[in-house]
């Protein structure tokens, strides 16, 4: 077996990405500059009633496709913003690498309803055949003729940071020439209801690392970036938006949905991505952080920080602007960072009018922040307590 | 490098063990028998490869037990099973990787019955726990208290064969000192029917694959045991022919991805190839021709799916019978293939030989 070079540098040549605040790029960064969340009134699930009723919902115009989840279109756009920044790669050689919690469930969803009412001779099959979490990297896959693999992470709201991760690995042992890396997430019935079951989300818009803060914002949405050894991508000419110079995995093994409290896990994961980029924790410009504004994220991430980086690094959580887009956040965060990193500026945590006394840090509140940033952390952590931490480098 | 397999624990249809997962490969008979889980009147299909006589209590304290849905408990029982065989304990800097083809389709199923009984802000947050992916993964790292990475893998008939991949992937890297690799899947009425409606099920002489389920979990870079073999080399492609749910008929790609398990390997040659053929006719031809561009007659073809259905313990059963054929000296160096529907392929050489 090949072993992965660390000595190989991994170059993003592209990257694309739908939420609610925007259908792309561009959109998403004018959101983030002018401090405007996409937080709103939930409209998808007519006729339901839950116990909160704001959302993150992408308010977008998805392509056609047959037999494709609003998950799997989702993902097809996203990826064909980040393939057409990448211009010309080559195809039969690319790998689909795709982080998604929940897949299909949307629509899988609808077929368990029909079968309530009509019984299973009656329901139509072809709402859940779009099911599977294999969905979006064989929709992406297919949508693009992509030839090097599929390969679908499940690793609940973990899931696209280690989708990334094991990209970056699988060009470095040259086992694809090309990754197209990332995550995607439509929101459903099942997962609303199951975070308001575990009284995890906000009735309010979330304030991550706020005194006040009660939960997360569900939100959906897509980000897939365009990987490629450092070399390949210069030889071919391509411009080089950041790199990924690292990444570190790691488990709690503590809880099936809670964090271990002292953060344990969630710091060896920054100090994986550390370790494999060569950084020393002083190096750390800035932290996106998976702040989700639940009591015990928050204070568990910011232990973490703490002990990983020291007290000094600023950390903001992108999901005061688009919520948690569980298994896609990983990969809309990723994007967000390489944003960051190009135009020098960090964004920041909105609606932090007051710090928990348990989150002292610097968390970039209400406005952006210019900042000279060369090495950031993305991090992204989910159930079970699997934690990965991604560690991009300004190209 | 090549990556020691030490330990393999079994929640197989028609075995519970290593030793009657031996013994049921060697008998040359099959698990696949009429379903009486659930009711199939009405459907095509009546067969598949279930675990019948697995009691998770043996395994697993009750208490824990209950937080676990069907999978979990698999995956915690292959586990244990899996530790206990390699002769060794483990280390907190191990890692997990575990494949599901379907994943919890049950738990969502439950779930969404409770939405719909008692309403979307009285369903049991149990159930809703149990209902990603990963919780089979993160149950055995929080039994054992395994700290290295943990990843679910959820790439149709090929989940299995891509997780060990990936944990192999790391464990040359050094990012962990060992790793279990595994799988999980259930057999359940909602899955059975739905395949059975899109007529993927084998009926009445019309060709098609049989459904299985279990557990299986291997132990990588831990133990004492003498390994029943090494993980050497891995190939991933896609056949850009293939529609989005079933299997297309570019050779070629299964070739390219055969030729790269074998040059990540380090060998030009194998003794035999456990191969992807489930019964389903498009996949089974596709990989035949592969086989017959690259190898022609020369390599005998070990079908395991007749045995324990597809998909079984997701897919990693199929792992478990390559390395098992390896531990009885039967052949030095194989082939694993797994063609998903959808296109995706993963294919392994596993060896007899630590170098």
């Amino acid at each position: 077996m090949r072993i992965p070079d660390l000595n190989t540098r991994i170059a993003v040549t592209g990257a694309g990405i739908v939420c609610s605040i925007g259908r792309s790029k561009a959109e998403v960064w004018r959101a983030i500059v002018e401090s405007r969340a996409g937080i709103a009134k939930l409209t998808r699930f007519e006729g339901e009633t839950f116990p909160t009723d704001i959302a993150a919902e992408a308010d977008v115009e998805l392509p056609r496709g047959k037999r494709l989840s609003r998950t799997d279109l989702l993902a097809v756009l996203a990826a064909k913003e980040a393939l057409e920044q990448a211009g010309d790669i080559p195809l039969d050689r690319a790998v689909v690498s795709t982080g998604t919690s929940t897949g299909g469930l949307l629509e899988g969803e609808d077929y368990y309803f029909q079968r309530l009412i009509r019984g299973r001779r009656r329901a139509p099959a072809s709402r859940v055949l779009q099911q599977p979490t294999s969905g979006p990297s064989d929709a992406v896959a297919q949508a693009f003729k992509l030839g090097g693999g599929v390969i679908s992470n499940a690793t609940a709201c973990a899931s696209a940071g280690a989708a990334i991760g094991m990209a970056a690995d699988y060009l470095r042992s040259r086992h694809a020439d090309v990754a197209i890396a990332g995550g995607s997430d439509a929101l459903c019935r099942l997962t609303y209801s199951g975070f308001n079951v575990l009284q995890a989300v906000d009735p309010e818009p979330c304030s991550p690392f706020g005194a006040n803060r009660k939960g997360i914002t569900l939100g959906e949405g897509a980000a897939y970036l365009v990987l490629e050894r450092w070399d390949d991508a210069v030889a071919r000419g391509a411009t080089i938006l950041a790199e990924l110079s690292g990444y570190g995995a790691s488990c709690d093994a503590h809880h099936p949905t809670a964090p271990a409290e002292d953060g344990r896990g969630a710091e060896a994961a920054m100090r994986g991505a550390l370790s494999e980029g060569g950084l020393t924790p002083a190096a750390v410009d800035y932290v996106n952080a998976h702040g989700t504004g639940t009591a015990l994220n928050d204070a568990a991430e910011t232990r973490a920080i703490i002990a990983a980086l020291g007290t000094d690094v600023p950390a903001s959580s992108s999901k005061s602007y688009f919520g948690h887009t569980l298994g896609a956040s990983g990969a809309i965060e990723a994007v967000v960072t390489v944003l960051a990193l190009q135009n020098q500026l960090a964004p920041p945590t909105l609606r932090l009018r007051e710090p928990a006394p348990e989150c002292p840090l610097d968390y970039i509140p209400d406005t952006p922040r210019p900042m000279a940033l060369a090495n950031v952390l993305s991090n992204t952590f989910g159930f079970g307590g699997s934690n990965v931490s991604l560690l991009f480098r300004r190209a | 490098m090549r990556i020691p397999i030490t330990g393999i624990g079994v929640i197989a249809p028609g075995a519970i063990g290593i030793e009657a997962f031996r013994a049921l490969l060697a008998s040359g008979q099959s698990a696949v028998a009429d379903v009486d889980r659930f009711d199939t009147t009405g459907l095509s299909a009546h067969q598949a490869a279930l675990v019948l006589d697995f009691k998770p209590k043996e395994f697993i304290p009750v208490m824990k037990m209950r937080r676990m849905n069907a999978l979990s408990r698999l995956g915690v029982a292959a586990a244990k099973l899996a530790i206990a065989d390699c002769g060794g304990s483990l280390l907190p800097e191990t890692g997990v990787a575990i494949g599901t083809a379907f994943g919890p389709v049950q738990t969502s199923v439950e779930y969404m019955q409770e939405y719909v009984e008692k309403g979307a802000a009285l369903a049991p947050p149990q159930l809703f726990a149990e209902s990603v992916a990963n919780a089979p993964g993160s149950h055995i790292a929080i039994e054992w208290g395994l700290r290295g990475f943990n990843v679910t893998i959820t790439q149709r008939e090929s989940s299995a064969l891509a997780a060990a991949m990936y944990a192999a992937t790391q464990l040359a890297k050094g990012t962990v000192r060992a790793a279990l690799i595994g799988g999980v899947e259930e057999a359940n009425e909602m899955l059975f029917s739905v395949l059975d409606r899109i007529g993927a099920l084998a009926h009445n002489g019309t060709p098609g694959m049989i459904l299985g389920e279990g557990g299986a979990v291997l132990v990588a870079g831990a133990g004492t045991r003498k390994p029943y073999g090494w993980l050497a080399g891995f190939g991933i492609a896609r056949d850009t022919t293939a529609p989005i749910s079933d299997w297309g008929h570019d050779e070629k790609s299964v070739v390219t991805a055969m030729q790269a398990a074998l040059d990540d390997a380090e060998v030009t040659e194998v003794d035999a190839i456990f191969v992807s053929a489930n019964g389903a006719p498009r996949g089974d031809e596709v990989e035949a021709r592969a086989i017959q561009a690259r190898f022609g007659d020369a390599v005998p073809l070990v079908p395991t799916k007749q045995v324990f259905g597809e998909y079984a313990a997701g897919g990693a059963l199929q792992i478990a019978a390559a390395l098992v054929a390896l531990d009885e000296g039967r052949y030095r160096n194989v082939l694993v293939n797994s063609i998903s529907a959808g296109g995706g392929i993963v294919c392994a050489v596993l060896s007899r030989e630590a170098a």
